[in-house]
């Protein structure tokens, strides 16, 4: 609260995204909260030009560590529809939330349910509507079809191996045609020149093999030492 | 004769042919507690009236029946007879079936705004009774770890002041100027004989200690009017103070697990009265269902049963609380004031219970609110005590004093000093 925002403006690349600027110069990435006034993981509210911003924490959520790290594609927007597999309490999720706005819709899978609660009380309780919370297991698509329609994305970070075979699974239930799929891998090691992992290429020809292009793998570091974001495309 | 694909929705369930045309369907009531209670029993793969239903009704136009999960077409095989049913995962008829959903939605009447809200309302609902039935009869362990709590502080005042005792033969002086016991039998573990007492000794084990009180520690240390103590002799001291820092380290473990689980379990009533004194509730109580269908003024005296049974035989007053009295806004408030703040917290934690029992909306900053409005309001309207009541009450009944115990939870007494006896 002591430091003073001088500007914020749109990110260049990225729908959604925000570039907040402080008087002492360092710049935080940002999203238009859809629930003002509620926080969801303590994070830094940011009023400007009567809008409410929440500071995206690349150390708390890694797809804005991707974004901070140079991805050059998001596959979100305004209205998009995306299932995200292992929701946790929220953290990314409320950030897409933002984004996509009252349109879109985010079927939220979680299986914990020890942190599904938080999920609960952070995003539910607190007003969004655009979130369809699940407590399932993404290895179980069928056991959530009844909630989940066509999505424009398929975004998966369930910190668990064969993630590149779940989400393959999924994307053969709900990803429309033309759809994007979003990958957490644990990837790296501390070393940044080290080569990938076994588990990394492993990962990544499952996902050539079941039928997608990588689009883009970004590193997380510093943000997070062991994993990557993985971008790909259904090849129609 | 051929395919026909079931789709499973909140709305219901719909037959569809090998061409994607809804030949059938056979939907819900549409309220979402009708619906969560059958999506509940789909998602452990049991099938549901209406699915058998639509089934029946198409059989004699399938020779094939198809649907996604596997196991629930292994259990309606044995259900329904005279048709082939089988599991596809995906099918890619159901595939294009989401895909093109809203198309469906048209041939409904609803538009795609009113299905979403439908949508999220029953999986809101599904959710909220699926986080209920995961921690179910965890109420009964939390009875148990509070109990298990307050055993430990007992035990760990009772080792405590076996060691003051026994390491007062050698170091008498150590006793008056260390209260907290936790410190004190850190330096009995950690340095043992007092010449090995100095001022950087104590500062790495014990970091926070003020270097003046450092100080006159090793002032005393050297002047000790104590006896001597052969390392032999302090061995065996030394064992017993180790027990109580590792019960001391446990008892930490067990405020922590108190305190996740009452997250899931009794968030509401965690959120207005701190962890460990809403486990104490919920014990007394014997569990969170009881607690919830309890009226606030039992809520209010839970803990003082005894002097509520000595007030009913003797015809005294009533006690005004029971273990609520841990909660600060009442013991630091004057007695005059404690009663009306004891009945007030006692009816929200009724309504916190009953949402944390039945309901599982998290209410809780709402009702903290208005009870600290009207904590304000007993705080100036009974600013003053009132005139002295010219008859005599009967029998005092103070509040049970409160069980000693530390960290994680406002609570009355100072930790765990060594009572004086
Ligand atoms: C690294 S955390 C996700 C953090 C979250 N994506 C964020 O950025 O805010 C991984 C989560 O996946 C969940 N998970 C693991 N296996 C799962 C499965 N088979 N189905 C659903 N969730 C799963 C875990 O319970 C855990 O909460």
């Amino acid at each position: 609260m002591s430091i003073e925002v001088v500007d914020v403006r749109p990110h260049e690349r990225h729908y959604g995204v925000y570039i907040v600027k402080f008087e002492d110069g360092t710049e935080r990435i940002a999203t238009v909260n859809l629930t003002p006034g509620k926080r969801v993981y303590g994070e830094r509210l940011i009023k400007w030009g009567g809008l409410e911003y929440r500071e995206w924490n690349p150390y708390r959520s890694k797809l804005a560590a991707a974004i901070l790290n140079g991805l050059k594609f998001v596959p979100i927007a305004e209205g998009t529809h995306i299932l995200y597999l292992g929701a946790a309490s929220g953290t990314t999720p409320s950030h897409m939330s933002d984004i996509v706005g009252e349109r879109g819709l985010i079927y939220s899978v979680e299986f914990s349910p020890r942190v599904f609660r938080e999920f609960m009380e952070k995003l539910v309780d607190q007003g969004r509507r655009n979130v369809i919370p699940i407590l399932g297991d993404a290895r179980f698509p069928y056991q959530y079809a009844h909630y989940v329609k066509g999505v424009d994305v398929v975004y998966i970070d369930v910190a668990q191996p064969a993630q590149a075979k779940i989400l393959a699974d999924n994307a053969d239930y709900f990803l429309k045609p033309g759809g994007h799929v979003m990958l957490v891998i644990k990837a790296m090691s501390i070393d940044v020149t080290a080569p990938a992992t076994e588990t990394f290429k492993q990962e990544i020809n499952t996902l050539k093999e079941r039928g997608f292009d990588i689009i883009e793998t970004v590193h997380l570091e510093p943000y997070d030492t062991a994993h990557a974001m993985v971008i790909a495309k259904k090849k129609s | 004769m051929a395919k026909i694909y079931i789709a499973t929705d909140v709305l219901g369930f719909f037959a569809l042919d090998e061409a994607g045309n809804v030949v059938d369907k056979e939907l819900y009531e549409k309220k979402p507690d009708v619906v969560a209670a059958r999506l509940m029993e789909l998602e452990k793969s049991n099938y549901v009236p209406e699915i058998v239903k639509l089934i029946e009704r198409i059989k004699p136009r399938a020779e094939k029946v198809v649907l996604e999960d596997p196991e629930l077409a292994r259990k309606l095989v044995a259900a329904v007879k005279g048709v082939e049913i089988v599991g596809e995962s995906p099918s890619h008829i159901l595939v294009e079936f989401r895909r093109n959903f809203p198309m469906y939605l048209g041939a409904l009447g609803l538009t795609w705004d009113e299905y979403q809200k439908f949508l999220f309302e029953v999986s809101d609902l599904v959710t909220r009774l699926k986080l209920r039935q995961a921690v179910e009869r965890r109420d009964l362990f939390i009875a148990q770890a509070i109990s298990t709590l307050d055993d430990v502080d007992k035990i760990l005042n009772l080792i405590a002041s076996r060691i003051r005792e026994w390491y007062g033969l050698h170091f008498p002086e150590l006793e008056e100027l260390i209260r907290d016991n936790k410190e004190y039998v850190t330096i009995v573990y950690h340095i043992g004989h007092r010449s090995r007492i100095a001022e950087d000794a104590l500062k790495k084990i014990l970091p926070e200690m003020p270097e003046e009180r450092a100080k006159r520690i090793v002032e005393s240390a050297k002047k000790s009017i104590g006896a001597e103590m052969s390392d032999w002799d302090l061995e065996q001291l030394k064992i017993y103070a180790d027990i109580y820092l590792n019960l001391d380290a446990y008892r930490e473990k067990l405020a922590t697990y108190i305190d996740e689980a009452m997250k899931e379990v009794a968030p509401n009533v965690r959120e207005l009265v701190g962890p460990l004194l809403g486990a104490r509730l919920i014990k007394l109580a014997g569990g969170l269902t009881r607690m919830a269908f309890l009226p606030a003024s039992t809520i209010q005296v839970l803990g003082a049963e005894k002097a509520l049974f000595r007030a009913l035989r003797t015809g005294g007053k009533p006690p005004k609380h029971g273990v609520i009295f841990q909660y600060p806004e009442i013991f630091r408030s004057p007695r005059w004031q404690r009663g009306k703040i004891a009945r007030a917290l006692a009816a929200k934690l009724a309504i916190a219970a009953k949402a944390d029992a039945f309901t599982g909306n998290f209410i809780a900053p709402r009702l903290k609110e208005e009870l600290l409005k009207r904590i304000q309001e007993v705080k100036t309207l009974y600013a003053k005590p009132p005139p002295k009541a010219p008859t005599q009450p009967a029998a005092k009944t103070p509040p049970p004093p409160p069980p000693p115990k530390k960290g994680g939870e406002k609570r009355p007494p100072p930790r765990r000093e060594r009572g004086r006896r």
